[in-house]
């Protein structure tokens, strides 16, 4: 599948990175409640990887098949990582004598 | 073809299932790989974080206008990358290598604010095993995660310089900057994770 994005296109997800970059330096350094904190930054997190995947890794021109292979493969084994090994690792730490 | 004849024919291989070269898959398969990397390093951090009880304050041992020119000069080369592998799309070899050679000065820059900032934090006396603000584990964990990152800067850096010399021969073609541009994006998108789950949360 041939895509040819504009260069206008790469510069303006270029200026819409950078504003969400100083938007997460600027509520981190707000002091809000830690959750919200994490929430917020988490979420901004994603945004920006989806940007720089769909748009400079040009993921909106490839199959249906290759987006969700690499999104969905990646993702849910990342979140094994997190989800299983964590809870798994923390009550491990509780079972140890200190 | 019907719709579902169509989506069969994908599915059972028979048409390119994925519709790109096998560069190309190998080079996603690769990222794959490599991203799990970064999140076995960011999960064991998070569980450590999470076990050590406290953690120091990022703001009181980084600093944050170095951190913040840091994202914006690597963001700014995976823009630079963009339009180089635009420019290889349309043909304009030059400008390609032009601009994968801004990329590539991005890169050093980077490395050399990150070698600063290593070297800021080693003479107040962060190692791997101990620094003065808490934990062990999170002078341990920036050395590992973010120099994990600085060397696939680095390697990124050579890739790019071996894509310029290509380009100038007239050797790399138009997928080629493209692939040169996949390794470089991800590095990017790895340091936004890196920033927001290290340096800001």
């Amino acid at each position: 599948m041939e895509g040819h994005t504009s260069y206008r296109t790469y510069w303006m997800v270029w200026v819409l990175l950078l504003i969400l970059t100083i938007v997460m330096i600027f509520v981190e350094a707000a002091r809000l409640p830690a959750a919200a904190t994490v929430l917020l930054l988490t979420i901004a997190m994603f945004v920006k990887a989806g940007m720089i995947g769909t748009w400079f890794m040009h993921l909106r021109y490839e199959t249906r098949a290759l987006v969700l292979a690499v999104v969905l493969g990646t993702l849910i084994t990342a979140a094994f990582l997190w989800f299983l090994l964590i809870p798994d690792a923390l009550a491990t730490l509780e079972m140890s004598p200190r | 073809m019907t719709q579902t004849a169509a989506a069969e024919a994908h599915w059972k291989g028979g048409a390119s299932p994925f519709g790109v070269s096998w560069q190309k898959l190998m080079m996603w398969l690769f990222l794959m790989g490599d991203a799990l990397l970064f999140a076995g390093f960011l999960a064991s951090y998070g569980f450590v974080r999470l076990a050590s009880g406290t953690w120091p304050e990022q703001s009181e041992v980084f600093t944050m206008a170095l951190i913040g020119t840091m994202t914006f000069v690597l963001i700014t080369s995976s823009a630079t990358m963009a339009t180089a592998v635009g420019a290889a799309q349309r043909g304009d070899l030059a400008k390609a290598r032009r601009f994968v050679l801004l990329t590539l000065l991005g890169g050093v820059i980077f490395l050399g604010m990150q070698a600063y900032e290593w070297t800021n934090i080693i003479h107040e006396g962060a190692r791997l095993t101990h620094n003065p603000w808490g934990p062990p584990a999170f002078s341990s964990f920036f050395f590992m995660v973010t120099g994990f990152h600085g060397t696939h800067v680095l390697i990124g850096v050579l890739i790019l310089a071996i894509t310029t010399i290509r380009l100038g021969a007239g050797k790399t073609t138009e997928e080629g900057v493209e692939l040169a541009g996949l390794y470089w994006h991800f590095v990017d998108l790895i340091w936004v994770f890196i920033f927001t789950l290290f340096y800001l949360i």
